[in-house]
């Protein structure tokens, strides 16, 4: 499809404040490419909600602009209300219309298509989230799940440019939730929309999204692909806010960082640093038996997850303990010495961040 | 659940639609003469359709309380639709003389009634009289007492009936206070309330009670007695009555009575002015005698049978406009604690 | 567990704490829409044009005159003596109204749906009448007690309506968890249900309120002096506008901070749910052995307020042989009763969508004014409204005076706060997030209202129109003045009927009313069961 290029969305120096208060969105930059789904990320209060109402149209920012498809929805002088925006939502636990059957929800927004058209794309939509069938239901016949699948169908019906999701898995069965999400980014992917799913949850963003920008105190903190997010991230905050992060101290001799449980190439340059916090996930360090490792270590926690375990070792020369990610069945209990080696490539960041 | 209530929804609009249908149903031909009434459609309603025959003219009549009527007229002011108001009694017809809201009436009409039953300024005349009277049971009481001053003596603890809301009691109190002055009227209303006085709705239950022996007597105006004694023939009703003599306050006459609205046009002033010719005609005069049991004013017509002529009667001497200072009088009743 | 998972999604608010959000989560952009405006300042003009009227006739004889009127010792009395009515029949009415609520909704009390029913049929008698069978039949009850007995039987489903409503769609994991905690039904009632219900009871107090201030009817057949008698008695006593003007002011001036009083306690929380499925049904408390004692406090409300002054009818009727009444002018008089009560209902409701739209979903001091204004003339006796109308109609709507839009005009000026305060609630209880949806698949705002939020709010609005459609028919001071000429409703045949003491030809027109306004009684009563 041609228009997948053009699908793009452009958020450029955006400020939002309410009343006199300190701006909850502070210059915020971000673009999605074309067909692409990605996540807005953040903790509680980041802004998040704010960003998607201000692109949704239902917020007027106080600066900045919002581009769509190359066309200027929001800026100095330009607010185009929302119902003008082509640009659709899935709100959390769907927000399907109660008093209309899942057909009329889906058909809300093809006011401009003649009955059997309405019809017929209907049908098309409730296929491409797997509920052909289901048209006459009434929402609250309907499971959580179906209720989300339903409220994508109404949002992508229109064909809109882009699609907002908020929090949409949040209030299902956790269970439930990773085979909504499966199906909802299909779907999405096969109608080529550009989607935005705003969520608090990492794992949710990491897994479904194709691009992650991470917001924080009105900003983006950094907007990546989810593995450069999770191995390269920009700080030390990102890196525990998107995973579970091992730092060590260490010093940098071109691109190799030494530190105390051994020496780790590091995934980008230094830039001049020579020592600093070198950043690791838990799953870069194996456990080893103690003579062929760089460091050795008391095991003083185990917990079981049932796929994997983290282990928590005590290493001689680190003020913390390190938490080590290792494949089941596990071979270690607590009190044993083990020792400790580093796969795969490390980051270096200041001390003080 | 939501079915229902947009089915009452649906229902309630089409009543709308309906609704000018219905109003259409009231009045079909425009109205040769609007009149006010605060007498009850019950008592006038068959003078009224003898008025229309009378005039040849479609008449409508707006019944209403007198005084809320009167506020309504002085609202309306010249704009009024009505020509004429009848009313309940002297004080709201006196209220709109005071604003010169009522055209003066024709000597000739004013001389058939008592200069006592007319308004001073001459625009309105009273059409129908009623007396305040002792209503006894005289199996209780074989010989009543000849003036209301003798009820606050102590034989009469918790045996006398009356209404302290109703008009008529109110205005006998007005009476009283202009005839003796605001003092006396204050001590008889205290020695009134210290004995025990039974409250009731209104003067036909009143007559009840003294008819059962529940009271010894009762203060009601004359006709409830001669409509109830008709009614079921007076050997079956216990209970009498006693007009007071000697110009006592008890034996109050008050009136209703009609005038002519400034402001309506020259041919409803010429109905209206009609109209009040046949009020104080011998068709309604006697009307009034004969139905409602109460005082012809005009015309020489005779009471009712039973019912003694007004000029045998003694009442006290007293302009009728001055019962409208009824407003002090609620506050006299309020401070003694009867109302 | 699931109360907790449930409540979270709530709390994850994207305002900063303690910011004054415009145009937060869920409130439309800004300022309502100019079509939405635009007839909710016509409803609040036509609602302060008693107030209007009341500045021009309370300043006739000058500032002075007006305020010696209100300085006067005894109008600081009767202020007192009304307010003390007032506060004991809102405290019995809500004593009532949420004890039977949370029999009938929460407990499993035996016909709990019958019951429902059967205690919003008090709406259908009018205080007047509760009032007179009460005297009729003891009348040592005359004064306070029998005042405050008959306004209370007539008036305490405005507080039970919406408390029951309110419990239907409070979610019972609450209570669940303070019964876990170890708290007892009581106490979890008292200390976890109750305070969730502050909004409606408050709501609904309000209503009976302004209700008792503004009765007459009742407080003069019980011959208790009230502020409102003190009006009615200027009128008829002294046949002067004036003072009753400047003593309707004073009503209008309690009615504001009431209704101020009543904003206050809504607080700043919203009542929607924030999910779409309906509430959990909490499992209904069990009676155990105060069933009996339960079952005899709802039969003693239904007797008292209903059954008694039914019965005492049907006696009227039974003994009334020598009245004569015709069945036809009875039908004809219940069709016109229905037709402008119907009438009246409707624009009432209309005209109150706006106002409780805007006061559902916008904040700020146009929202506010509005909904003020909706109220400011609800505490005037009706006849100072009908006079109001009557000064301006004859001025300015001539063609309109005495007929029957003019008086459909007065049901709405009367009754607008009714309706309002059932269309708040309504819309309220419509998902915000629901509008945005909408808004994002191409509706206008106003598409949004048409298609989304008056479809979910429709059965509230209609609940309102049916209880405007039972206050329309019972109306009696407006109806007398204002009515075309000739016309009659069921309430002033009966006024007529009662005028002549004539008791037995009075009760067929009582019966007639009572009956045909226990109909939309009845609807309210199953309405959301």
């Amino acid at each position: 499809m041609n228009d997948r290029d053009m699908n793009e969305l452009e958020v450029r120096r955006v400020v939002k404040a309410y009343g006199s208060g300190a701006p909850v969105l502070d210059g915020l930059d971000f673009a999605v490419p074309g067909g692409a789904l990605a996540a807005v990320l953040g903790p509680s209060g980041c802004g998040k909600t704010t960003l998607l109402r201000v692109i949704a149209g239902f917020l007027k920012a106080d600066a900045g602009t919002v581009t769509v498809a190359g066309r200027l929805l929001g800026g100095p002088g330009v607010h185009l209300p929302p119902e003008r925006r082509r640009i659709g939502i899935v709100p959390q636990e769907g927000a399907l219309f109660p008093h209309l059957s899942v057909a009329r929800n889906v058909a809300f927004g093809l006011s401009d298509l003649d009955r059997s058209a309405r019809r017929v794309r209907v049908g098309e939509m409730l296929d491409l989230v797997g509920l052909p069938g289901y048209g006459d239901r009434m929402p609250h016949e309907l499971s959580g799940g179906q209720q989300q699948r339903v409220a994508l169908a109404r949002a992508l019906a229109p064909r809109p440019h882009l699609v907002l999701l908020d929090e949409p898995f949040s209030a299902l069965d956790s269970g439930l939730r990773g085979a909504v999400r499966a199906e909802v980014r299909a779907a999405l992917r096969e109608s080529g929309a550009t989607g935005l799913l705003v969520t608090h949850d990492q794992q949710e963003a990491l897994s479904t999204a194709d691009v992650v920008a991470v917001l924080r105190d009105g900003r983006v903190a950094q907007c990546a692909t989810p593995e450069e997010l999770y191995h390269r991230p920009v700080d030390p905050w990102l890196a525990s806010f998107v995973g579970d992060a091992v730092l060590v101290p260490g010093t940098a001799d071109k691109d190799v960082a030494t530190t105390v449980l051994g020496r780790i190439p590091l995934a980008a340059a230094p830039a001049g640093r020579r020592e600093g916090l070198v950043l690791l996930r838990p799953e870069q360090l194996r456990l080893a038996e103690p003579e062929a490792a760089d460091a050795e270590g008391v095991v003083t926690d185990v917990r079981f997850f049932g796929h994997d375990a983290l282990v928590t070792v005590t290493v001689v020369g680190l003020d913390e303990p390190v938490d080590i990610r290792t494949t089941t069945p596990l071979r270690v209990e607590q009190g044993q010495t083990v020792g400790v080696r580093l796969t795969g490539e490390a980051t270096l960041h200041p001390r003080t961040a | 659940m939501r079915r229902p209530l947009a089915r009452t929804l649906t229902a309630l609009t089409a009543a709308v639609l309906l609704t000018p249908l219905l109003a259409a149903c009231g009045s079909d031909e425009p109205a040769d003469l609007v009149i006010y009434s605060g007498r009850n459609e019950n008592l006038v309603k068959p003078l009224i359709e003898k008025l229309e025959k009378h005039l040849g003219a479609n008449v409508e009549v707006r019944y209403g309380d007198s005084a809320e009527l009167s506020a309504q007229l002085l609202e309306e002011g010249d704009k009024t639709e009505a020509g004429l108001f009848l009313s309940q009694d002297a004080g709201a017809l006196g209220a709109l003389s005071k604003e010169q809201r009522l055209a003066p009436l024709p000597r000739a009409t004013l001389d058939k009634v008592d200069a006592a039953y007319r308004g001073s300024a001459g625009d309105w005349a009273g059409v129908s009289g009623r007396v305040r009277v002792l209503g006894y049971n005289p199996d209780q009481v074989p010989t009543p007492p000849n003036s209301v001053h003798e009820l606050v003596k102590p034989e009469w603890k918790g045996k006398i009936g009356f209404v302290p809301t109703n008009a008529s009691f109110q205005a006998f109190v007005t009476g009283m206070r202009v005839l003796e002055g605001d003092d006396a009227t204050r001590t008889w209303l205290k020695g009134l309330k210290a004995n025990e006085p039974k409250a009731y709705e209104n003067n036909l239950k009143v007559l009840e009670a003294v008819d059962k022996g529940e009271v010894s007597l009762g203060l009601i105006n004359h006709y409830y007695w001669y409509e109830q004694a008709a009614e079921k023939g007076a050997d079956k009703l216990k209970a009498k009555v006693h007009y007071l003599p000697k110009g006592d306050p008890g034996g109050l006459v008050n009136v209703a009575g009609v005038g002519i609205l400034k402001g309506a046009d020259k041919k409803q002033a010429a109905f209206a002015q009609k109209a009040v010719d046949y009020f104080l005609s011998a068709e309604a005069q006697t009307y009034f005698a004969q139905e409602t049991k109460e005082y012809p004013l005009a015309a020489g017509v005779k009471t009712a049978e039973g019912v003694p002529p007004l000029e045998t009667l003694q009442p006290p001497k007293i302009d009728l406009g001055r019962l409208a200072s009824l407003k002090e009088t609620l506050a006299l009743l309020q401070d003694v604690g009867l109302v | 567990m699931t109360a907790p998972e449930r409540s979270a999604p709530a709390r994850r608010d994207p305002r900063p704490a303690g910011a004054q959000a415009p145009a937060g989560r869920g409130r439309a952009v800004g300022r309502p829409s100019l079509i939405l405006i635009a007839p909710a300042v016509l409803a609040a003009a036509l609602a302060v044009l008693p107030l209007g009227y009341l500045g021009v006739r309370a300043l006739e004889h000058g500032p002075a005159f007006a305020w010696d009127v209100i300085a006067d010792s005894r109008t600081g009395e009767l202020l007192l003596r009304s307010l003390g009515l007032t506060a004991v029949v809102v405290a019995a009415c809500l004593l009532i109204g949420i004890s039977l609520a949370w029999l009938t909704v929460r407990t499993a009390l035996p016909g709990a749906r019958a019951w429902s029913v059967l205690v919003t049929l008090p709406l259908a008698v009018p205080s007047y009448v509760t009032a007179f069978t009460w005297l009729s039949a003891v009348p040592s009850l005359a004064g306070f007690t029998g005042s405050a007995t008959a306004l209370t039987l007539a008036s305490f489903p405005y507080v039970y309506l919406p408390v029951a409503a309110a419990l239907r769609g409070t979610d019972p994991g609450h209570e669940e968890v303070a019964r876990s905690l170890g708290h007892g039904p009581l106490r979890t009632f008292l200390r976890v249900t109750l305070p969730q219900l502050r909004p409606a009871a408050a709501g609904g107090g309000l209503l009976v309120a302004l209700y008792v201030l503004s009765d007459f009817g009742a407080v003069s057949l019980m011959r208790y002096d009230t502020f409102t008698r003190g009006i009615y008695t200027s009128y008829r006593a002294s046949f002067d506008r004036t003072p009753a003007a400047a003593l309707s002011a004073v009503l209008v001036v309690m009615t504001v901070l009431l209704v101020a009083a009543e904003t206050r306690t809504r607080g700043r929380g919203g009542y929607a749910r924030t999910g779409t499925g309906t509430a959990r049904r909490a499992v209904p408390a069990a009676l155990g052995r105060l069933k009996p004692l339960a079952l005899a406090w709802c039969g003693a409300v239904v007797a008292l307020a209903v059954g008694f002054p039914l019965a005492t009818l049907g006696y009227w009727l039974a003994a009334g042989t020598s009245a004569t009444w015709d069945p036809a002018t009875l039908t004809t008089t219940a069709l016109t009763t229905l037709g402008v009560a119907a009438a009246g209902a409707a624009l009432t409701a209309l005209l109150a969508l706006p106002v409780g739209v805007i006061a559902a979903r916008h904040r700020g001091g146009l929202a506010h004014l509005l909904e003020q204004a909706a109220y400011a003339g609800h505490a005037v006796p009706g006849i100072t409204v009908a006079l109001a109308l009557v000064f301006f109609a004859v001025r300015y709507a001539r063609p309109l005076y005495q007929e029957t839009p003019l008086l459909i005009c007065a049901y709405a000026v009367l009754f607008l706060p009714v309706a309002v305060a059932a269309t708040r609630a309504a819309v309220l209880q419509a998902p915000p997030v629901l509008d945005d949806v909408a808004r994002s698949l191409g509706r206008t705002p106003l598409g949004v209202l048409r298609e989304v939020t008056l479809p979910l709010a429709a059965p509230g609005v209609a609940a309102g129109a049916a209880l405007t459609f039972v206050v329309c028919m019972k109306e009696l001071p407006a109806t007398l003045l204002l009515r075309p000429t000739g016309m009659d409703t069921l309430a002033t045949r009966l006024w007529t009927e009662t005028g002549t003491g004539s008791f037995a030809a009075a009760a067929p027109y009582a019966a007639a009313l009572i009956l045909l306004a226990a109909v939309p009684s009845y609807l309210l009563g199953r309405h959301r069961t």
